[in-house]
């Protein structure tokens, strides 16, 4: 097959659509709706950490961590948890300690830190991981008693047939936090220097918006000259 | 876009009407489906609205409207791709039509090949303009549209479609 002809089908296959209806219109509505719920969750919601990383995070009030180093730990949490809601940040660096808890839950909060941001997975598919294939509704209790939630993502656990289950903070909130992490990318490349990060590193907060770019992999990002990386190691996630 | 970032709306529905078409255009050949196309474009266009003050005046609108609907288009891509291992078809795929064994053969080029070759087909841009919303080098653009076709014509004849 000769080069010219792979054009043409090309130019056929793309000829482009019709004017679309009412797009401004729906658009107009989106913005407003958005401008209304850009949430001020964040405000009543307290952090507790040890030195080591993040213990609990629940609505209402928590006592203040207690040593300098605990307090630090909360304050990244509090910062990242900001970015998250925001759309800003795909990823969380700041440690969380589990050390407190019984080991079948560290286990299902471990299986679900697996599942990977933007993504869901069924309960059934936790108690499989965990080696406990019919615990479907232990798991379910485990997660209902998540002591990190956002940072372990208890929500992107869903029944089976796709119904919602519950959530600690209702499941209007996992609603909108699962269309939140579907609208916001995990890998950003920055056109000046050609480096790809995971979306929340540090090098993409100097970036000028006009700068970025959206990958959908490193892979894809290698394909075309950019490097990964070094900081938020973006080959790893 | 001066008025657009203003939140004047009417400049808002004219630069939708300007170019709402051929934005949909290029996320439907990305996507593969009109239903996930629009709602790329919606998300896209969002974007814009929301950003408008962030747009600067040496960016040609369109060029700057591609370059975030691309965004968003190549974001939906890598999640279909992981929640399958595989690219997997569009959760409301189009309706079978005489283009399906293009699509499918599309769906075989890397991601970023398969980005420039929707711009430069649908809308016919130029390889400076593709190097400007991918953000890289001409060299680059050229090599990866000789690729993306050389890809397709594997596997158009492989699949004798053509």
């Amino acid at each position: 097959m000769k080069m010219d002809r792979i054009d043409d089908i090309l130019k056929r296959y793309f000829q482009p659509d019709a004017e679309p209806g009412d797009l401004a219109k729906q658009v107009l509505m989106a913005a407003r709706a958005s401008a209304r719920e850009t949430g001020r969750f964040l405000d009543g919601i307290s952090i507790q950490a040890t030195s080591e990383g993040v213990s609990l995070i629940r609505a209402g009030r928590l006592p203040k961590p207690a040593t300098a180093a605990a307090r630090r730990v909360a304050q990244r949490a509090r910062e990242e948890l900001a970015e998250y809601f925001q759309g800003e940040r795909a990823f969380f660096s700041v440690p969380v300690d589990l050390s407190g808890e019984p080991d079948f839950q560290k286990k299902v909060l471990a299986a679900a830190r697996r599942i990977p941001f933007g993504e869901v997975r069924p309960y059934a598919w936790v108690a499989q991981r965990i080696g406990h294939p019919r615990a479907v509704r232990a798991v379910g209790t485990a997660l209902g008693r998540n002591p990190v939630p956002f940072i372990v993502p208890c929500h992107r656990v869903l029944q089976t047939g796709g119904g919602l289950g519950g959530y600690l903070f209702g499941t209007d909130v996992k609603r909108r936090l699962l269309s939140l992490e579907r609208t916001t990318p995990v890998y950003e490349g920055c056109t000046s220097t050609h480096i790809v990060c995971r979306v929340g590193c540090i090098h993409g907060r100097h970036m000028r918006p006009d700068n970025r770019v959206v990958f959908a992999s490193v892979e894809d990002a290698r394909s075309i000259g950019y490097r990964p990386c070094k900081v938020c190691k973006p080959q790893a996630a | 876009m001066g008025r657009v970032a203003r939140g004047d709306e009417a400049a808002f529905g004219e630069l939708v009407g300007r170019y709402g078409g051929r934005l949909l255009g290029v996320a439907r050949r990305l996507l593969g489906s009109r239903a996930d196309a629009e709602d790329a474009v919606q998300r896209a266009l969002l974007q814009c609205y929301l950003g408008a003050g962030t747009y600067r005046s040496e960016w040609a609108v369109s060029t700057w409207l591609y370059r975030i609907l691309t965004n968003v288009c190549v974001d939906e891509l890598r999640r279909r791709r992981s929640r399958s291992g595989e690219l997997e078809p569009p959760a409301r795929p189009d309706p079978p039509g005489e283009h399906l064994d293009l699509r499918r053969a599309l769906n075989r080029v890397p991601t970023e090949a398969r980005v420039l070759l929707a711009l430069r087909y649908v809308d016919g841009l130029s390889y400076g303009e593709l190097a400007r919303i991918r953000g890289i080098s001409i060299n680059t653009v050229k090599s990866q549209l000789r690729r993306g076709k050389s890809l397709l014509k594997a596997a158009l004849t492989k699949g004798g479609a053509a």
